[in-house]
């Protein structure tokens, strides 16, 4: 119980500790940082359940007004922005990312770069790409071709998230989820 | 600490924080119902004298500098496809409503935001127990100016030995602390009697 | 009700590892001492008194309590551990002061104003509302030892409380510590540190080694310390 609070709330803060790791804005106000790398790390290390609540928690925070948003942004200005989809999509894309995991039955990159492309890209732009519609007053498909410019850095991302979680695998084992999220995993 | 609030007392800081929040959904739901360009820019003009007349004019323009190159962006790509009036209309809005969130944002504290949210959350509380959310509220924003100072070190770290641009291997050993700080703090709070 | 902390032939294995074997003891003494060299199981038998893992064999009772009545360890000990960062979970000095008396059953308000109070008998009210992380490292043990004492435990469990810190702090804390009416249980790498107590346990390989008054466990200790730094240290990693 105590556990899995503190991971939560850790993860939470690490989503924002990696957005101050310095970042290239390529347009369109979704800034390419470490924070979806965050997110989908949240999937991978702490499964499903518990990530989804670790991004929830996250966004709460951005929301009450903490600029802990890729470039010292709030949540407000992620609601007022083009990238509001991909903000809104987060927990998704980790609950997603973390339920793939789950479809292995150990912590492989493989299988871990899988789960993040399906979960943190592939899902988070089902989210992204209206949103990008809807504030910048372009149709759906200008939106698609716009977003595309994002993918090959969060390809990157993916392929660092699943490297990252197998290493933890090996350094502590039992600490990280992947196949078998804790049973006791609850907020 | 990290927050957006002025430290400088202004007479919205004593408006409680729960009737802010309320008049910033109900202005951002008109904004994006007006229609033409002159009434939205009508409603950027809200927010600035606000602003203006609460003496934040200068904060809360550089809050809004984030918005800069989107606003430029969807400008000219409206201006390249020749429909001018929708992208102006839209940078208008995503502007004042930013604008008015950060007011709300500048003059509430933190704690006070969060007993909003905490009452906003009670609906959910069978499935979220307000005093566990309240923890996990607390326990984030403890951490993070930590995990931030083991990223920026392990940076220096790096930087110390290394010419090459830091690579995978820091979100490595920050994730690896996250995790071990996660240990360190389940222990603590049980030292202390649990989350009950 | 049964007094001290009884440990009765408890055996501690992490990850298939031994880290504490047959130890039996019964600690009574208001000021008692911890040492032994890096790994030789300190900390964990500092945690495991603390009920915070739970013995892979053998049984304890603090004040009569068992380690899984968590309410009654709470009222019995507190633990200070090595690196103030592992314990403070929260963002502003009152909020981690008042926690572990909310967590004790007192109503939020009386917590709070509990907290305060115990601030300014310590002159130090401007802390309030200070952010946690921006005090020194001293402060921030000051502020965990604070918390834990808030609470009112017969014992106390130090892990390396002096480690950290500067002469000056150190001189402090320890004037602090020795005024305290609690029964202490103090871990420490460095002999001097637990000379004043009426009691010292060395512990080596997760087994006591020995376990007596200061005048005949430490020279004992001393001599034994010097002796495996002639050879080398590291060789035994």
């Amino acid at each position: 119980m105590e556990r899995s609070l503190a991971r939560i709330a850790l993860f939470a803060a690490l989503i924002a500790a990696l957005g101050f790791v310095p970042k290239i804005d390529m347009g369109f106000g979704v800034p390419i940082t470490a924070q979806t790398l965050g997110v989908m790390l949240c999937g991978t290390v702490l499964g499903a359940r518990s990530g989804a609540l670790a991004v929830l928690l996250f966004m709460a925070l951005a929301l009450l007004g903490l600029p802990i948003l890729a470039g010292g942004r709030n949540g407000f200005a992620a609601l007022a922005s083009p990238s509001v989809g991909f903000f809104l999509g987060f927990p998704v894309a980790a609950f997603v990312t973390g339920w793939l995991m789950t479809w292995s039955k150990q912590v492989s990159t493989v299988a871990t770069f899988n789960a993040a492309v399906f979960g943190g890209i592939v899902t988070l732009y089902l989210f992204g790409i209206p949103g990008i519609a809807a504030k910048a007053g372009l149709s759906l498909t200008e939106a698609f071709w716009s977003a595309m410019v994002f993918v090959p850095g969060d390809v990157i991302k993916a392929a660092v998230a699943a490297l990252v979680t197998t290493a933890l695998a090996r350094a502590r084992p039992g600490l990280v989820a992947g196949a078998k999220e804790p049973a006791s995993a609850q907020f | 600490m990290l927050t957006l609030t002025s430290s400088r007392q202004t007479w919205a800081h004593d408006w409680p924080a729960g009737v802010k929040l309320g008049l910033l959904v109900l202005f951002t739901l008109i904004l994006f119902a007006l229609p033409g360009v002159t009434l939205t820019a009508l409603g950027l003009a809200l927010p600035l004298a606000l602003a203006t007349a609460l003496g934040l004019v200068g904060d809360w323009l550089r809050l809004l500098r984030p918005l800069l190159w989107v606003g430029a962006v969807i400008l000219a790509w409206h201006g390249f496809r020749g429909t001018p009036e929708p992208g102006v209309i839209a940078v208008l809005r995503m502007v004042a409503a930013l604008g008015a969130a950060n007011l709300v944002t500048m003059t509430t504290r933190l704690s006070d935001m969060q007993a909003v949210f905490l009452w906003l959350a009670r609906p959910l509380s069978p499935l979220v127990p307000p005093a566990r959310l309240a923890l996990a509220m607390a326990l984030m924003i403890r951490f993070l100016p930590v995990l931030s100072l083991r990223a920026e070190q392990l940076s220096q770290a790096w930087a110390a030995r290394s010419r090459r641009r830091i690579g995978w291997a820091l979100v490595f050993a920050v994730t690896l602390a996250a995790l071990d700080d996660a240990e360190h703090v389940a222990e603590a709070l049980r030292a202390r009697g649990g989350v009950g | 009700m049964e007094s001290g902390i009884h440990l009765q032939d408890v055996s501690l294995t992490l990850q298939g590892k031994p880290v504490l074997a047959g130890i039996t003891l019964h600690l009574t003494e208001p000021r008692i001492g911890l040492i032994g060299r890096n790994g030789s199981g300190k900390t964990s038998l500092l945690r495991l008194i603390a009920g915070l893992v739970a013995p892979t064999s053998g049984s304890l009772r603090v004040e009569g309590a068992r380690p899984s009545d968590r309410k009654a360890m709470l009222g019995a000990l507190g633990i200070l551990f090595q690196n103030p960062d592992h314990q403070i979970l929260f963002p502003t000095v009152i909020e981690e002061l008042a926690f572990g008396l909310i967590q004790q059953g007192i109503p939020k308000p009386q917590a709070l104003t509990r907290a305060r109070a115990a601030l300014a008998a310590e002159g130090r009210a401007h802390w309030e509302n200070a952010p946690t992380h921006s005090l020194s490292q001293g402060q921030r043990q000051y502020l965990c030892l604070l918390s834990v004492l808030l609470m009112q435990p017969r014992w106390l469990l130090l892990d390396e409380p002096f480690a950290a810190l500067d002469l000056p702090t150190q001189a402090r804390l320890r004037r602090r510590l020795d005024a305290l009416p609690q029964r202490l249980v103090t871990i420490s790498h460095a002999p001097e540190a637990v000379q004043a107590c009426q009691r010292v346990l060395w512990l080596e390989e997760g087994r006591l080694r020995a376990d007596g008054a200061p005048d005949q466990v430490l020279p004992e200790f001393g001599a034994e310390m010097a002796r495996r730094g002639a050879v080398d240290a590291d060789t035994d990693l």
